[in-house]
């Protein structure tokens, strides 16, 4: 545990301020680590990574003992120094080459964690063409039957795009869409049986004789081929308390209005009971109603009006 | 005249814009995100890798795309802003919900009795100087009157006392009861915090407190004046040595406590715990 800081002065409250629970979050900021040995594919994916994920990131080139899934309090501790929820750990073994470990905490505590190795790798710099600015927010394109059915896929496919969409907006500039980052994931049987392929691509936007452009890719790097190693999936109790929506974020129940499977809107109308006595009917001579004979005199002269406006 | 034909030559010179897919693609477009469940085509993917993962990521990025360009568009000065609909897939959260802060004795007190906060002016007319003045911050603030050159004295005081200190006392007294006020308030936010009565929590501190006194005199509290409603310490005896030992053993300790004052081992004095303790009785 690290020692609760009491603030001294204004800035460091604020920082302290920033890192406490909210409603609206911040981004999730990611922090690349190096393990106690790492190989040149490592070092290239992690530094692409970064480049990837930059504002939102720091970056750690010395070398540390770590080992994620055999002893976790120094990633929380990590976690915690940097104000971090993201965490990817590169190491480089006999028995688990070309490692990366991607580990997501709630609370600074670990929630999930994926290891994927790296097949091949071929690094951004060493890829041609154009690259995106620093800090765009990326598309991004999830293939393959996998990730709607396998646990670990899923999973998988929820702790990327939490680690690469950012900070949540609500408006999005339509020419800041410079790449898309896209996962495919290769069926388990066959020759690629259950690789997964890591993809940057920059877009480029052509005529297409409508509004909306026809768009062509670019391959930007890196690009990773990935296969799962030990997985560690989040926890049940764990999950349900971190996808909790704040009252406050939750949408104002609208009363009486339903919408239904095809997304055509009904509305219910209240209208309280119906005063019988003030009715129109249809009016016969039979029919009207004899007031007091105070009214009567009262009414007298416009009824006479009335009968006048008709003969003539 | 019929445009159709023409539309449909200007539409050809461009490459489609359509895809086509067997199972709808599914979006998040709060995230930007395209998820498509079609199958993988396995045989091309090990023969054509590269091309054929281009392509399939371009349908699908085209077809997000569409749907970016189908959402309502405002015009700022940034440029073309696209309005997100609200996010569908779910994210975990980086950390708990926040909770609610415990309210002060004074808002607890504030809210029973209707009092309602409302904003200070930033700038305050000073009649005195007729001038406006910041209410706080540089150059703010009430003006400090222990500072003034010359202070009346009160008839019906003492004509010697000095009203200067007593200025500065009674400004003293008023921050040190603020500040323990916040201190109360804080232990009682942590305690309610941790889901336990304040009034409990203080209780215990002070039963405690209290049986750490009794502890150190030497019948254990036995002759102590008996506070009301104080509960009877259990456990706590006073031990005797017996009244016949064996001789070395007495001698020895009798040596010990010797020793220890005039002794060249025993510390006589300890100088820098001396120095700490006078001056802290100084202070």
């Amino acid at each position: 545990m690290l020692r609760t800081i009491k603030p001294k002065n204004a800035r460091s409250k604020r920082v302290l301020r920033s890192r406490e629970s909210k409603v609206e979050e911040n981004g999730k900021t990611a922090i690349f680590v190096r393990g106690s040995q790492t190989s040149q594919i490592v070092n290239d994916a992690l530094k692409d990574l970064y480049l990837l994920k930059k504002p939102d990131a720091v970056n750690f080139t010395k070398k540390n003992q770590i080992h994620p899934f055999e002893d976790d309090s120094s990633l929380e501790f990590f976690s915690q120094k940097n104000d971090a929820s993201l965490l990817v750990v590169g190491t480089h073994s006999k028995k688990r080459p070309h490692n990366l470990v991607f580990a997501r905490m709630f609370d600074h505590q670990i929630m999930d964690m994926m290891e994927l190795g790296i097949e091949s790798a071929t690094a951004m710099s060493q890829t041609k063409g154009s690259k995106c600015a620093v800090g765009m927010k990326p598309l991004m394109v999830f293939n393959g039957e996998l990730f709607d059915t396998n646990e670990n896929y899923k999973n998988l496919k929820n702790l990327f795009t939490d680690f690469f969409h950012g900070q949540s907006i609500d408006a999005i500039n339509l020419t800041g869409l410079e790449h898309v980052i896209t996962v495919t994931a290769a069926p388990l049987e066959g020759k690629n049986a259950g690789l997964i392929y890591f993809r940057v691509y920059t877009i480029q936007l052509k005529k297409s004789g409508a509004k909306t452009p026809r768009i062509e890719l670019e391959n930007m790097g890196p690009s990773l081929d990935f296969k799962m190693r030990r997985i560690q999936l989040p926890k049940a109790e764990l999950w349900k308390v971190a996808t909790k929506v704040p009252k406050e974020l939750k949408p104002k129940k609208v009363k009486n209005v339903e919408k239904d499977e095809m997304g055509d809107v009904f509305g219910r109308i209240h209208l309280g009971d119906q005063n019988l006595e003030k009715i129109q009917t249809r009016k016969m001579k039979g029919l009207k109603k004899r007031g007091t004979e105070d009214d009567e005199d009262e009414s007298e002269p416009s009824k006479k009006a009335k009968v006048d406006e008709d003969e003539e | 005249m019929d445009v159709s034909s023409a539309l449909e030559a200007h539409q050809n010179k461009f490459k489609s814009i359509q895809v086509e897919k067997l199972v709808p693609v599914e979006f998040d477009l709060n995230l930007l995100a395209a998820f498509d469940s079609n199958a993988i085509d396995a045989q091309k993917l090990s023969s054509k890798k590269e091309e054929y993962l281009k392509g399939l990521n371009r349908d699908n990025a085209q077809l997000l795309f569409n749907e970016i360009f189908k959402l309502p568009v405002e015009s700022t000065d940034a440029g073309l802003l696209a309005k997100l609909p609200s996010q569908t897939y779910i994210l975990p959260r980086e950390k708990p919900l926040p909770k609610e802060k415990p309210m002060t004795r004074w808002e607890k007190f504030a809210k029973t009795k209707g009092i309602q906060k409302h904003k200070k002016e930033r700038m305050v007319f000073d009649e005195a100087t007729g001038k406006y003045t910041p209410t706080w911050g540089y150059a703010g603030g009430k003006k400090d009157t222990t500072k003034d050159w010359l202070l009346e004295v009160p008839s019906n005081v003492d004509p010697m006392e000095d009203q200067y200190a007593k200025k500065r006392e009674e400004k003293k007294e008023r921050v040190d009861k603020n500040k323990k006020r916040q201190k109360r308030n804080e232990e009682e936010a942590s305690a309610t915090n941790k889901g336990m009565d304040p009034r409990q929590v203080k209780k215990k501190q002070l039963q405690e407190a209290i049986a750490v006194t009794k502890q150190s005199t030497a019948s254990y509290g036995r002759f102590d004046k008996k506070i009301e409603g104080e509960q009877k310490m259990k456990g706590m005896k006073r031990q005797f040595a017996p009244n016949i030992t064996d001789g070395k053993v007495e001698k020895q300790a009798t040596l010990d406590i010797l020793n220890k004052v005039v002794g060249k081992n025993g510390e006589v004095l300890n100088v820098t715990k001396a120095v700490r303790q006078h001056k802290k009785a100084r202070k």
